[in-house]
């Protein structure tokens, strides 16, 4: 089997814990002292796709073990000790949820391919 | 993906921003009130929020509750009005400082916030509806 199934997989989940993460960025758009939060699964994915093999004999590992980066936005700050944009927020997770969609259309494109190949 | 969690965390969002909205309602109601439970003219009211960790969360979800509804405690505004019936002995009534158009300002933030929970739900709904679509046809 390709690396596809393997890579779309890290792209979903990554995406899904991402849609997590801002939905409760713009739940918390108002509480006092919030900070607001961000995974950078650009970077996960990178990792994801650069596992290379130093030894023939190595496996070529079926789980993806990267691990996603969780931070914590520390600039700015509106007059409640609160920093999340809501806007800004909005645009990500509009951005983010397309990317998840785009990756189940792409998921779906390789089922359909493998189906088919099996029934000639 | 914990798709019922994000769901929470929306809906979250949407009953603590419903009971802002109540208080605010409530302090454009009593703008005029000056008699309260308590005695003396209606205490404006103030909402505040606070981050409640979904238990058992792996992606570090965080809801949002009403934390307390707070009375401020701003002096009355004295107005001059001999006639009413809780004027002192000088003439002046007791009336809550509530401006009208604080109030509003806070519920236009209100609206929007909750407006926002709301795209985040249907964001997450469409996420979880194409999931259900993977393999078909």
């Amino acid at each position: 089997m390709d690396n596809g199934f393997r890579i779309l997989e890290a792209l979903l989940r990554f995406t899904g814990m991402r849609q997590g993460v801002l939905s409760s960025n713009i739940a918390n758009a108002d509480t006092p002292g919030y900070r607001a939060k961000d995974i950078r699964f650009e970077n996960s994915l990178d990792n994801e796709l650069t596992i290379k093999k130093t030894d023939p004999r190595h496996l070529s590992g079926n789980n993806p073990g990267a691990i996603p980066v969780l931070s914590t936005e520390e600039e700015g700050e509106w007059l409640d000790r609160n920093n999340v944009e809501l806007d800004l927020e909005i645009a990500k997770m509009t951005e983010n949820s397309l990317l998840y969609q785009a990756g189940i259309n792409m998921l779906s494109t390789k089922i359909r391919m493998f189906r088919n190949a099996l029934r000639r | 993906m914990d798709t019922f969690n994000l769901f929470k965390v929306s809906a979250s969002a949407m009953a603590a921003q419903r009971e802002r909205m109540n208080v605010i309602a409530s302090n454009i109601a009593n703008a005029h009130s000056t008699m309260s439970e308590e005695g003396g003219p209606y205490k404006r009211r103030d909402v505040i929020f606070s981050t409640v960790p979904l238990e058992d969360n792996p992606s570090e979800l965080d809801a949002v509750q009403v934390e307390a509804v707070v009375k401020d405690e701003r002096p009355p505004r004295m107005i001059y009005d001999p006639q009413h019936p809780d004027a002192d002995k000088d003439g002046f009534v007791a009336m809550p400082d509530i401006n009208v158009l604080e109030e509003m300002v806070n519920m236009m933030t209100a609206f929007r916030a909750y407006e926002a929970a709301v795209a985040t739900f249907n964001s997450s709904k469409a996420m979880f509806m194409k999931t259900l679509e993977l393999g078909r046809q």
